[in-house]
């Protein structure tokens, strides 16, 4: 990732971000509404065509192969963006199939991650009428059904109980330790602790690289909370 | 192959679980169908007439009696002058004048031509141009009554004259003026409107997004949006057409197969209006103001509802453009009059250009967006 830039119109949105990822990692991305997270990710995934800069994604250039990158990663939006009205298994199906799984392989798969998530009893029911909760885990266990390097995450865990955020995270930790690149957005700056390296952005800009440890001393506070009051109230 | 056949089963169990998607489907041809000539006949039902008198006689007497017992007319009175007729329609007091001429029983009875003049108010273009089909067929329906009264050898001749009006009549008849226009409706509602729509609501709800992420291919994505349309429309004409048989008794004249390949190439270059439509706008509402916008237009031009002998010259060319205008043809000729492919040559040339070039649009507009 090197100088990748957003404008829209007059407004930079993302300006100048520089940083690498190391594959395995989960690498947290910090920031006050509208600092620029989720433009930030969306180029990543090329759902926005970046203004300038250049990046490398799974080794790949984000502007000249954004097809190999589609095949490698996986995303979970901050909005949540499977069908309401298919099925758990349907959009499970939906999707798998689009990302080129084999039929077998599939079956297999869903089947898999739906007994790990414990959400076999609403294999068959619309995902409009499954709790938040349950919805979040779905979306982030459909972004892994083609086995990607890398997923992004835009904060999967906004507005779910404690428990579940505790669940995610187990989840996201397992999901590491497979080697995936785990790239993940959040409010809560507990989470901001399980991540091992961790990025705060304010107004479309860096403002700081490392891990949490090493941001809470290099700043003089003992917790990511305060360093991100003082990056905000500025 | 398996991620457009998933892409239409996801299309499928969607529409079937989208409550108003669904009425829309099946309530819309019911509704046009059952609605549409009710509105129609309530149009005729008052039509104000008045005649002039030159021959006096009794069959002029009867032909005028036979208005007055019609339940659509309301009669004015025998005018002494075409001027007090001129006055009357002026102040929109009346909307027919039938002059009947001096001699009009004479030239009758000796089988000699003899004609009558119909005026009509024709600041109400629709109530004049339903209302001439009735005026006529109230004389055609004399003139068939006149017929099986006279002896047999008089009576083929009769026969000849009113059949004459009543040729005039069928071209002028209500319900070949509306019927055709039910069914280009559907389609292109069906086609133009309900994919827009159902696009643009991905947009909203953000799931176009999670498709947009994955590597699907551009074409495999418009492709699985199209095809499930395209059969939906299919079936909604087909159901359109059963009605047409059902409430107007109205069967396709000529070949149903042509019609339907026709109605294919017309939806495919309606699905890719939708699918423009779609890109160029942010929300339902836009996309619903942009389609009737441009449906109103493309029916007005047409002259589906109002006659086009008024419009400016400019107006007319543009119906080149129109592809409504042309399926509008297609229709009239294969379901009324029994065309055949030779007949519809050039609709078919034309519908298909337009298809390609929308479509062509559609998917250029597409790959703009989804950056
Ligand atoms: N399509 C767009 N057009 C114009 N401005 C936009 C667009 N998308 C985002 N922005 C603006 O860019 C800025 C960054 O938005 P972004 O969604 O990336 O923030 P964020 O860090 O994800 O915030 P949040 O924590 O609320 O999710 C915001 O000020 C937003 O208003
Ligand atoms: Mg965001």
């Amino acid at each position: 990732m090197h100088e990748l830039t957003k404008k829209f119109g007059d407004f930079i949105a993302v300006d100048h971000i520089t940083f690498q990822v190391k594959k395995g990692e989960i690498f947290g991305f910090l920031g006050a509404n509208g600092a620029g997270k989720t433009t930030a990710m969306k180029m990543m995934c090329g759902l926005l065509r970046p203004s300038s800069g250049i990046a490398t994604i799974a080794g790949y250039d984000l502007k000249t192969q954004s097809k190999q990158i589609k095949k490698r990663i996986g995303y979970m939006s901050q909005k949540f963006s499977l069908y309401n009205d298919l099925s758990v298994t349907e959009n499970m199906q939906l999707y798998g199939t689009i990302y080129g799984v084999k039929p077998a392989a599939l079956q297999v798969r869903i089947r898999e991650s739906l007994k790990d998530l414990g959400m076999e009893k609403y294999a068959d029911k619309l995902v409009g009428a499954i709790p938040l909760g349950w919805k979040q885990k779905l979306a982030f266990a459909t972004a892994l059904l083609h086995k990607p390097d890398i997923v992004f995450l835009d904060e999967p865990t906004s507005g779910v109980d404690p428990i579940v955020r505790r669940e995610f995270w187990d989840r996201i930790y397992k999901t590491a330790s497979t080697g995936v690149t785990i790239f993940v957005t959040t409010h809560y700056m507990d989470e901001a602790e399980y991540c091992e390296r961790i990025c705060i952005m304010s107004n479309g800009k860096v403002m700081m690289i490392g891990t949490p440890t090493q941001i809470k001393t290099d700043i003089g506070v003992d917790s990511i909370e305060a360093v991100f009051s003082k990056f905000v109230k500025r | 192959m398996r991620v457009i056949l998933m892409l239409i089963k996801k299309e499928f169990l969607q529409v079937m679980r989208n409550p108003l998607l669904r009425s829309i489907l099946i309530i819309a041809p019911l509704v046009q169908f059952l609605l549409f000539p009710f509105t129609a006949d309530y149009e005729i039902k008052h039509v104000n007439i008045a005649f002039i008198d030159h021959d006096r006689s009794s069959t002029t007497q009867a032909i005028i009696q036979e208005y007055l017992s019609s339940p659509y007319f309301i009669g004015h009175g025998i005018l002494a002058s075409n001027d007090q007729a001129q006055e009357m329609m002026l102040h929109d007091k009346i909307d027919f004048v039938i002059e009947f001429p001096v001699d009009f029983e004479k030239n009758l009875m000796n089988r000699q031509k003899t004609g009558l003049a119909i005026t009509a108010n024709a600041i109400n273009s629709v109530k004049a141009g339903i209302g001439t089909a009735y005026v006529q067929e109230v004389i055609a329906n004399y003139m068939d009554e006149l017929a099986s009264a006279m002896p047999p050898e008089q009576n083929r001749q009769a026969q000849i004259f009113a059949s004459n009006v009543f040729w005039f009549n069928e071209q002028m008849n209500y319900k070949n003026l509306i019927v055709p226009g039910i069914l280009v409706i559907l389609v292109t509602l069906i086609g133009a409107y309900v994919t827009a729509l159902n696009i643009v609501r991905e947009k909203e709800l953000g799931t176009i997004e999670q498709i947009n992420v994955t590597p699907i291919k551009r074409w495999q994505f418009i492709v699985g949006k199209m095809i499930p349309f395209l059969i939906l429309g299919m079936m909604e004409f087909i159901v359109g057409l059963i009605l047409m048989k059902l409430v107007f008794g109205i069967t396709v004249q000529g070949s149903v197969s042509l019609l339907l390949g026709i109605t294919a190439i017309y939806l495919l270059a309606m699905l890719g209006l939708g699918f423009f439509i779609s890109s160029v706008s942010e929300n339902q509402l836009q996309a619903m103001f942009i389609v009737f916008f441009l449906f109103i237009v493309f029916v007005l031009l047409s002259g589906l509802f109002t006659p086009t002998e008024g419009m400016p010259d400019w107006a007319i060319k543009l119906n080149y453009l129109n592809p409504l205008s042309f399926y509008m043809d297609v229709i009239k000729s294969i379901v009324l009059k029994g065309g055949t492919l030779q007949d519809v040559k050039t609709q078919i040339i034309a519908l298909s250009c337009m298809a390609v070039i929308i479509d062509t649009a559609a998917i250029l507009s597409y790959q703009e967006s989804s950056k």
